[in-house]
């Protein structure tokens, strides 16, 4: 290496300087800058540009999520020649670059958005990073609510179809890790934040490591020893159960993912068992959850010709015995007798004991747990509209509470659907029943899961079928998709009626002058445009101007969407109108501060709003 | 080495200039830190070390770097550059310091990386990166004298791999 100027007249270049540091320069410079730049310089550019260990380093420091197909993880250990990584590094730029178009043109306008959401949600997870990076758009950007609101609206529907798919899986009978299958709730509530279904198993793997970290010894254990020292290492950290039993009912005590996460790691008993289990698995222990009525305990199961004393079986024992454990409530075992009486308590036969007493299986856990869901929300709604609403569960979990609500609503019907048995029609609440609670959903809050259905629910019934929920669910797909096709009407302010007649426009905050609620107007109409049923029924008669006042369309606070007469609302001006503004993306690019509206992304419909 | 005093080495240039460096400040220099360590410290305190490939000049602007950087803590070994976002920050002496013309700038990356010191490399090709940061293949050619070998064949290639991103 001829380093330095020893003649005077020799120019120290660029190009003098060896592969090794000129690659070293690379790792400097953005990705994209060497794809389009750097590596059409020269052939030697072109050369050092095209290393491997280069892209992987981006591909590994770039992206965070990667789809499961790539098994990324195999090939970040692997041999780093065997993978092809610029190619890698370009697929998921493109992917990238696809995503961010196809976020723009929803944004642009009211049309053709649920193929466009198909589209992204086709690059499965490799997707995911693009979108959290527009979840996180700047305050400053001038469609900052918009663009928050559908990548947002994008990444769930993402986090739906994994969801889905992975308890197709579980229908399937193929070996799904316990806490994948239920972390498919976290799915449905999960948006940006840390906790879908690989991140779940990792907090495990690492809950894991601390236990063995803290009882060096543990390998050498029986596993009786092993699981008490798991239920108790639990229940110190305080993992498992919930500091108040008047917190039963919270929302988010059903997801494995916030348990884990929470500072105060709240759980129902099926979750706390469902994480003794996860955790008992990785330290080699056969647990199970045991579908005990009420209260889901865990069991650990010898290994065959074993006992969990590391003792050898007597003569004549077959299969030794299961231990039985409640790290919900209790650091020590359960005995069987406890067991038993509790079942006889419940009312149940002691030939059926064996029944309750077994591995209930992931299906059971995920019924269970939907059911939880769905008692909890009709709880929350029975009593916000009663007098006294003390102590009502909670409902906070991850976003905005009254829409997480909807979202682990969903996920409870939509698990009812896929684990019912179609064929038991005998059974109170069959499988058919919930299409038309999971079809006004779909309809309100989430067209784009057209593709969702049309995947897990139309395939199931041939076109003979002529039961009507199945007559409702072809109408309603059809009506959403022609909805999704058609060009929005223009409502033009071009009359003295309307310029007169409709004092109000798109983006005004109100307060409702009867029912006190807060909203925003999202659109109008010059007089009542609903059936005369509905005038009938909400009494627009007795209004003191009747049906033919102007009417507006409204969101509301709790996500509801409203339709309000002219003289009930009362226009305010909030500094900001915080219980709106993650609900208002939908129909608005920003809050304007200084006119005190929100500013119309839906100028396709309402060009003068 | 008695505590407290300042033992001072002596490096050559090639161009034969003599240099007394404090020895904290030579050994930012793994290169020369092992020498002392194979060699023993007599044998080195009172020997001459030479630099065979780097001139007095650009050795000066060495030392002056690895004195304002001598109580910097040491880089870990275990820094697995390979899973951790480089940035292009330099700090604000480190800018002033490379505010020397193209040739000085290569010359001083030269040297850093025949001495081993691994935070002069750093700062050395960043601020490459950052002067290439921003302009077109053509703009960088120009400014680092880069003579473009493609056939056009190869470049209409190139270009076509990189089609899907124009519009974006």
């Amino acid at each position: 290496m001829t380093a330095t100027s020893a003649s005077p007249q020799k120019q120290c270049l660029l190009t003098d300087l060896p592969d090794e540091v000129l690659q070293h320069i690379l790792y400097y410079c953005s990705a994209n800058h060497v794809l389009f730049n750097v590596q059409r310089l020269s052939k030697r550019f072109a050369r050092l540009a095209s290393e491997p260990l280069l892209w992987r380093y981006h591909c590994r420091v770039e992206f965070k999520y990667w789809d499961s197909k790539h098994r990324i993880r195999q090939k970040f250990l692997g041999n780093v020649v065997d993978v092809d990584w610029k190619a890698l590094y370009t697929y998921r730029s493109r992917v990238d670059a696809q995503t961010t178009a196809l976020l723009d043109s929803i944004l642009e306008g009211q049309i053709d958005r649920i193929s466009k959401f198909r589209t992204i949600s086709e690059f499965g997870y490799d997707t995911k990073d693009t979108l959290v990076r527009h979840c996180h758009t700047h305050d400053d950007a001038e469609d900052v609510l918009a663009r928050r609101y559908y990548a947002t609206a994008v990444l769930d529907h993402v986090h739906r179809s994994k969801a889905l798919a992975e308890w197709r899986k579980v229908l399937h009978g193929e070996k799904v890790p316990l806490e994948r299958a239920l972390g498919a709730f976290d799915m449905f509530v999960l948006h940006d934040q840390h906790g879908d279904l690989q991140e779940i198993s990792d907090l495990f793997d690492d809950l894991a490591i601390r236990l063995r970290r803290e009882h060096p010894g543990l390998n050498h254990l029986p596993p009786r020893k092993k699981a008490l020292i798991a239920v108790k290492f639990l229940r110190e950290h305080n993992y498992v159960g919930l500091s108040s039993e008047l917190a039963y009912r919270d929302l988010q005590n059903n997801f494995i993912g916030i348990a884990l996460q929470d500072q105060d790691h709240p759980s129902l008993p099926l979750i706390s068992v469902g994480i003794f289990c996860a955790l008992a698995q990785r330290l080699g222990l056969n647990a199970r959850c045991c579908g005990i009525p009420n209260h889901v305990h865990a069991m650990v199961i010898p290994a065959p010709g074993e006992t969990l004393d590391d003792r050898p079986l007597r003569e004549g024992e077959i299969q030794a015995q299961p231990m039985f454990l409640d790290p919900y409530r209790f650091d020590d075992e359960i005995s069987e007798q406890s067991l038993r009486i509790m079942l006889s308590q419940y009312g149940i036969r002691p030939h059926q004991f064996a029944e309750f007493m077994a591995d209930t299986g992931n299906e059971n856990l995920i019924l269970r747990t939907s059911r939880n869901i769905l008692a909890t929300v009709q709880e929350f709604r029975a009593q916000v509209g009663a007098a006294t609403n003390t102590g009502h569960p909670t409902i906070r979990l991850y976003a905005n509470p009254f829409a997480d609500m909807d979202n682990a609503f969903y996920a409870a019907l939509w698990a009812n659907y896929i684990f019912g048995n179609p064929a038991r029609t005998m059974e109170l609440t069959t499988q058919r029943q919930f299409i038309p609670l999971i079809l006004e959903r779909f309809e309100r809050l989430y067209p784009m899961d057209a593709t969702l259905i049309e995947e897990y629910i139309v395939p199931q019934y041939g076109r003979q079928d002529h039961i009507s929920e199945i007559w409702e669910l072809r109408e309603a797909l059809r009506v959403v998709r022609a909805a999704d096709q058609t060009p929005k009407q223009r409502r033009l302010r071009d009359t003295p009626a309307a310029r007169e007649g409709v004092k109000y426009k798109v983006g005004q905050i109100f307060r409702h002058r009867r029912y006190a609620y807060t909203g925003v107007i999202t659109g109008w109409d010059m007089e009542c445009g609903m059936t005369s049923a509905w005038i009938a029924h909400n009494n627009v008669d007795s209004l003191s101007r009747g049906r033919h006042q102007s009417f507006y369309h409204a969101l509301v606070e709790d996500t509801s969407v409203r339709y309000v007469a002219e003289e009930n609302i009362e226009v305010i001006e909030p500094e900001v109108p915080s219980t709106l503004m993650s609900l208002a993306g939908k129909f608005f690019k920003r809050w304007d501060k200084e006119n005190r509206i929100f500013v119309s992304n839906i100028r396709d419909e309402y060009p003068e709003d | 080495m008695s505590e407290g005093t300042v033992t001072k080495l002596t490096l050559v240039a090639n161009d034969g200039q003599k240099m007394q460096v404090d020895r904290q400040v030579a050994e930012k220099s793994v290169l020369i830190k092992n020498m002392l360590d194979d060699l023993g410290d007599d044998a080195m305190l009172s020997a001459e070390i030479p630099i065979p490939n780097v001139n007095d000049t650009v050795l000066k602007k060495v030392i002056e770097w690895c004195e304002h950087h001598k109580a910097d803590p040491a880089a870990s070994n275990d820094d697995d550059s390979d899973s951790r976002k480089k940035t292009t920050d330099i700090d604000e002496w480190d800018q002033k310091f490379m505010q020397v013309d193209q040739e000085m700038l290569f010359e001083i990356i030269l040297a850093s990386n025949y001495l081993d010191i691994k935070p002069l490399l750093d700062v050395g090709c960043k601020t490459v990166a950052n002067m290439i940061k921003g302009k077109s293949p053509e703009e960088i050619r120009k400014t680092f004298n880069i003579t473009n070998d493609f056939t056009p064949e190869e470049e209409e290639q190139i270009r076509r791999e990189n089609e899907w991103a124009e519009d974006r």
